[in-house]
Order: structure tokens, then sequence, then C-alpha cells
């Protein structure tokens, strides 16, 4: 079983988070005049009128940048435990973390070369 | 069992991962399932939390809420007639009930059953020998003679996906 | 840790891996490089590179291992890379079949419209033969896992490659959908045995199941075997997890089809072989179940009815590539008949590794036939082949050779293949399987030689235009007829022997 104290700072800030959100919700409400109009509960869009509904069909350039999010995402969590024990390891672990990376950046280069971080 | 904190704790990260999970189907809107969902993972993280996972935990959190769940959004604002999908569109959702509640009673028999069925005695592995931290995982990545090939084939296969999703999703040639 | 381990002892395990990842990386630069008018020469690199490797295999085979010694000490010789892989002969098998699988592939596309000159495409023929040259060797299962989603990923996004074409992209969404959907199950079922156990070695897995501490209860791991076995189905096409194939072999660019029928189902068949007989060994009872019995009856009943599904579908096919769907799946209904016969231990064994080989070639010589005709007409249909012996007798040969070897009719290997399955099958007390299995050849018969009939008997108008092929084509048409011939002719007995003497290493 494990102890939670090593995980009471994340509990306290989940915590927090969910006090203060609840807290500024009902502070406002409270203490806030009230008076609402179309104008003013329409989405907002700096302050403008909106030039159209939020949802319509967005361009697949966005799954694009997603998917390659993901998968950089992914590299990071394999890095993750061995940088914790990256000093105790030695040459042996540098250089398989080399290579790993070495093979990822191949893909990133591709990515590159090919125009698919470019947005037009 | 008794009854403690962890019990406590144990409880409401249930009810967050089964409530989600029970708002991610029930739910109209696909964007308040996918939301839903999110929820639902956050409380298999505190879940993992529990079971001495805390990387697992961290994954969950990371890709799982951070990656997946976003691109499940994408996903949905990419298909134009979805978006404000609001009726049930499955016509099937009776037959998936009678699979769904086949797979649970499966699940029953195939975990419930060998742990605490009749005959067993599957106490012989602790937990506490189970338990791995970040660091032996760090360790088991880079060690020769433990996962080093999985890690490096891994990263390959990364690759790999990462130039079909170009290739596949990319609008010109 | 690091320093006590011995990177270069471990090296020629995975020899061939290595050789693929680079190969990767320079048909990537190749891509990203070269000039459009000179990519053709990308399909060059990458088959020659593969068949290279279809070398290294050879070059750096597993140590010897020294007669009359046990179990364990098998094992100590054998596994590398703290046993993620086993390199036995098996293993080198297959991955002598997986790249020349490849190989082949890479040249068979290369006048390909729309896949041909694009680097990405060989780039990820070559991870898929990566992952299917781990399965063959994969010991753990982790390993397992990886190596299978590093075969199937890429094949996913081969599938659906060409898409502009709403064909591909529908084969390779339904292949992606189905796919991902039996690996996790399977992944279910490695978690359940990893969650019994704590191991991962699968050689390790068998002693703790029946070990006392694990207990009396059987439906656990029968439970976790049947979720694995689904995964293991998908694999190999076999009935009732065959769905997925007739459409993802129709809509995927054919020289796809043509690997995907091929490495992806050899590697399967190596890494279901391995696992089986490591896993749930001869006589494994679990309070009182025969555990290794269960899978036996099991692949016997799944032989029977994935072979009478994939031949008499098939007898209804108009399409060519949907016609060699259900033979592929009738095919391996014929290779679990092998499996079913492990109580013939060695002869099984050898007799699933022939029958994989020779089958190897012969489809790809199929399918390379299937390419050139349908990049020069358009046409998939079996009517629209009317003729093929007046427009390209060679063609026409060629097809004849894999189609009577898909049949089992000497002198084309497929004979020897059928003969070595149902000797061992008899071998294994399962006369009644053999018998089933020469009935369904002969039904199967009558489709193969259906298309024959139409190649040389039927007339059609076109028959004075040619049918264009280059020089990779005519290397690939004639490299995997000569090896059909020979493997049904002279070389039978002695790849078999070879095999058979080889495949103790199997039974640690």
């Amino acid at each position: 079983m494990p102890t939670f104290d090593e995980f009471a700072p994340i509990g306290a800030l989940l915590i927090l988070s969910v006090v203060m959100v609840a807290l500024i919700t009902i502070i406002s409400r409270l203490f806030g005049p009230y008076r609402p109009s179309l104008r003013k509960t329409a989405p907002y869009e700096s302050g403008m009128k909106p030039i159209g509904p939020a949802v319509r069909r967005f361009p697949v350039r966005f799954y694009l940048i997603a998917v390659l999010f993901i998968l950089f995402d992914i590299e990071v969590v394999f890095m993750l435990p061995w940088a914790v024990v990256f000093r105790q390891l030695g040459l042996f672990a540098l250089i398989e973390m080399v290579i790993f990376i070495a093979i990822l950046l191949v893909g990133y280069f591709y990515a590159w070369r090919k125009g698919a971080l470019e947005w037009e | 069992m008794e009854f403690n904190i962890h019990s406590i704790v144990f409880l409401i990260f249930s009810v967050i991962t089964l409530g989600g999970g029970l708002g991610t189907v029930t739910s109209r809107n696909l964007i308040h399932g996918a939301v839903y969902l999110i929820v639902s993972l956050f409380g298999v993280a505190g879940l993992f939390i529990l079971l001495s996972a805390p990387f697992l935990a961290a994954i969950q959190v990371l890709v799982y809420i951070g990656a997946i769940a976003i691109l499940i959004i994408f996903a949905v604002m990419l298909t134009r007639s979805m978006t404000r999908m609001t009726e049930i569109y499955n016509r099937q959702w009776s037959l998936s009930l009678v699979v769904s509640a086949l797979l649970f009673v499966l699940l029953l028999v195939g975990i419930i059953l060998p742990v605490w069925g009749p005959g067993t005695a599957n106490a012989a592995l602790q937990p506490s020998e189970l338990v791995a931290t970040t660091v032996d995982l760090g360790v088991a990545f880079v060690d020769g003679n433990q996962f080093v090939l999985p890690f490096e084939v891994a990263s390959l296969l990364l690759t790999a996906a990462m130039i079909g999703a170009i290739v596949i999703a990319r609008d010109r040639d | 840790m690091g320093n006590e381990f011995d990177f270069l002892t471990h090296l020629p395990a995975i020899m061939p891996e290595i050789g693929l990842a680079i190969l990767a990386i320079v048909v990537l630069g190749l891509d990203l490089f070269l000039p459009e008018s000179r990519r053709r020469s990308i399909a060059l690199v990458a088959g020659i590179g593969l068949a290279a490797l279809a070398l290294t295999p050879l070059l750096w085979g597993p140590p010897a291992v020294p007669t009359g010694i046990g179990p364990e000490e098998q094992n100590q010789v054998l596994l590398f890379w703290g046993g993620m892989v086993r390199h036995d002969v098996l293993a080198q098998v297959f991955k002598v079949m997986v790249l020349l699988a490849g190989a082949f592939t890479s040249l068979m596309s290369i006048d390909v419209n729309g896949i041909g000159r694009k680097g990405e495409f060989y780039l990820t023929i070559i991870v898929a033969t990566l992952g299917a040259s781990l399965m063959s060797a994969a010991a753990d299962l982790i390993m397992i896992f990886v190596a299978l989603e590093t075969t199937t990923i890429p094949l996913y996004i081969l599938a659906g490659f060409k898409r502009n074409d709403g064909r591909s992209a529908e084969s390779g969404m339904k292949y992606f959908l189905f796919g991902s959907f039996m690996s996790a199950v399977m992944l279910y079922g490695l978690s359940l045995l990893y969650g019994f156990t704590g191991q991962t070695n699968i050689y390790a897995l068998a002693d703790f199941l029946t070990s006392p501490a694990f207990g009396e209860n059987p439906v656990p791991v029968l439970g976790a075997m049947v979720l694995i076995l689904v995964g293991f189905g998908f694999k190999i096409s076999a009935v009732p997890f065959h769905f997925w194939t007739p459409d993802v072999y129709e809509g995927a660019p054919t020289p796809v089809t043509a690997y995907v029928s091929v490495a992806s189902k050899a590697a399967s068949f190596a890494l279901l072989l391995r696992f089986l007989v490591a896993v749930f060994p001869a006589d494994m009872m679990i309070g009182g179940a025969e555990i290794h019995g269960f899978w036996v009856q099991l692949a016997a009943v799944t032989a029977v009815i994935t072979m009478t599904l994939g031949n008499v579908v098939a007898l209804a096919q108009r399409n060519i590539k949907r016609l060699l769907a259900y033979s592929s799946i009738a095919q391996a209904g014929y290779t679990l008949i092998g499996l079913a016969a492990i109580g013939a231990q060695e002869q099984s064994v050898a007799a699933v590794a022939f029958y994989m080989f020779m089958y190897t070639f012969t489809n790809l010589l199929a399918f390379a036939v299937v390419v050139l005709f349908s990049e020069a007409t358009g046409s998939e249909t079996i009517a629209d082949l009317a003729g093929l012996s007046r427009r390209s007798p060679w063609l026409a040969l060629t097809m004849t050779i894999a189609l009577l070897s898909l049949g089992g009719v000497p002198p084309a290997a497929g004979f020897f293949g059928k003969f070595f399955l149902f000797q061992a099958a008899v071998a294994a007390d399962l006369t009644w399987l053999a018998i089933y299995g020469v009935l369904m050849s002969i039904i199967a018969l009558y489709y193969y030689l259906v298309v024959v009939k139409v190649m040389y008997v039927d007339r059609s108008e076109d028959e004075s235009k040619p049918i264009p092929m280059s020089r990779p084509y005519a290397w690939v048409l004639g490299v995997t007829s000569i090896a059909v011939l020979i493997l049904g002719t002279v070389g039978a007995q002695v790849v078999f022997d070879w095999a058979l003497a080889n495949a103790s290493t199997l039974f640690a």
C-alpha cells in the first residue's frame, strides 16, 4: 500500500484548484451585477460579434499536428524514467538513448523536409 | 477488508472513473462525451497511484489526457457531420449491451474467480515483489539483460507511425 | 547492469534487424534527396538491400547447441538480449522468409502507380519486415507485443497507402479497426499471463503455471490462452476471424496484399508455434485439465472450418485478388493441420516451416503476376485474364506454376508442402484430419484450374496487346518460379530433412 505523503502536494493542488474555481464563480455571482443581454451571453470573440458558429469542420492539418504531438509526447514518456537514473547508468545507457533519439530525429527530419510542420 | 483512508480514496476514484465512463457512453453530444472520457481517464490515473504505479499515473495524465483525449476532440472537430449530431446513431445498442454484458461476465470469471475462487492459492506472488519504481523502469529500458531491444524497436515504430501519419494525412503530395 | 553485458556476443542474434534499421534510414534519405526522375532506384535499393539482408540469418546463424543438455541449458545458449529473442533455427528460417518476402514485394512495387516511387512506401515495408523478423524470434511477452505492433501498424499504413483511391482507404481503415481491436484482445491475454506468473519470458511461464504456487484452477489460463489465440487467429486469418481478409486483400495495393498474405502470415505462424510449444507444452495439466490437449484440439477444429470456408467461398469469386484472399484463408487452414499435429514433434514443426517457405514463393509469384496484369489493364477480374497465354506466354506460365503449387499439384512445391503436412498429421494420429485436408485440396483444385483454363482456353479481343514487363519483374517472376519448381522436385526432401534435423531445438 502506498503512503500518500508523496502525493500530498498534488492532492493539495487538486483541491486548491477546485476550491479556487468554485470560489471565483460564486463570489463573482454574489457580488457582481448580473444583467444578461443577448450580446453579453454570446461566445466571447475579442468583444466582437462572432463571425460564425464554432462547430464547423476543421482542416486536416490540425490532425497532423495532433498526431505529431502525440508521438513526441510518447517519446518524452520513454525518456522520463531514463532521465531519472541517467547518472547511475554510464556510457552504454547514454549510447542507447542516443540511438533511440537518433531514430526519432530521422522521422522528425523527414517531417521537416516534407513540410509537415509548415502551416501553409 | 478493513475500511481505511485507502478505501475512501479508492471509492472516490472509482466513482470518478465509472461516472466518467457512464457519461461518455450516454452523452449525446460527442464533445461532451470526450470531456467525460477525460474525467474517466483521470479517475484511472488515481487508481494507478493507489496501485503504487505513479509512473503509469503520470503516463495516464500525460499521454491519455494530454494527448489522446485531445486527439479525439480534434477528430470530432474534423468531421463536420458528427459535431452537432445529438440523436442516437447506433441502432444496435441492444446487441452491444448483450455483448458488453457477456464480456463483463467473462471478466468476472477470468479475474475474480482465480483470485477468490475455489482451490486457488494464488498468493504466491506478493504485490511487493512486482512493484517497480520509476528508477527500476529507467534501468530496465537500457539494460542489455532486460528490455533494451523492445525499447529501441519502439522508437523505430514511432518513427514509422509518424511517417505513415504524414503520408496519409498530408493534404498535398 | 550494463558493464557485465557483453554487447558483441548478443549482436549476431539481431543482425538482420540492425541491417533493416540502417536500410530504412538509407531509403528515407534517398526519398528526401533524390530528384523525381531518379526515384525509381529507391525500389531497387530497398529490394536488393532486403535480399542481401536475407543472407544475414544464414551468415550469423544460431549458436551450436551441445547435444544431450536439458531445456534450461539449451535456453541459456539460445536466448539473447535478456531473453527477448531466441536465436534458433525456427527464427533463422522464418527470418529468411520474411526478408525475401520484403525484397520481392519491394521489387514488384517498382512500377506500380502511386506507390512505386515513394520512399515512404519502402520504409514502411522495411519496418514491417523488421517487426516480422523479430516476431519469428520473440521469446518474451513484451517483445512479442512490440514485434507484433511493429509489423501490423506499418501494414495498416501500407493498406491505405493510395489514399486517393477509395478502396485502398477503406481497406486500410478496416484493417486498422479490426487489427487494433484484435491486438487489444491479445494484449489482454498476454497481460493476464503476466499477471498470473509475474514472468514475461515465455520459457519461464510453463514452469510457473504448473507449479503448486499457481494452484489448481485451469479456467484463468484457458481464458488467457483463448484471448491470445483470438489475436493470432486474426493475424493468420483463421475462421472465424477471417472476415477482414477479402476486403483488405482486395482494396490494398496489390504488392501490399502480397506482403500481408506472406510475411505477416509466416511470422505469425512462427510466433504461434513458438508460443504454444513454450507456454503450453506437451502433457501440460492444470487441476486435471489438459491445457496442451485443449489447444491441439482447437487447432484441429479451426483447421477444418478454415479450410472448408476458405475453399468453398473461393469457388464463387470473380475477382482474382478476392480469390487469392480466400485461397490464403484455406492455406492457413492447411498450415493449422501442421500445428494440430504437434504430437509429431519435429516433423510437425518442419512441415509447417516447409509449407510456409514454399507458400512464400508461391504466393509472391501469383501476386507478382496480378500486379503486372492489373497495372497494364486496370482490371482484377478473373474473366479478363482470358487469352493471357497468347498475350504474354511467360506470365500465363508462371501464374500456372503458382496456381498448381497452391493447388498442390506436382511438380510445383505445394505438393510436397501438403504431403509433409498430411504426413505429420498421420504421424500424430490425426489421420481423419489428413484425409479431410486431401478432400479439401481436391475442391481447391477446381477454382485454381478454372483460372488456368481462362488463361489458356478462353479467347479475348485484347490478345494482341502485350503486357509490358520491366527487368525487376522478370527477376521476381524468374526467381520465385524457379524456387517453386526446385522446392517441388529435387529441393523438397533436402530442405525438409534439414528442417527436421534442426527443429529439435524448439522442444526445449
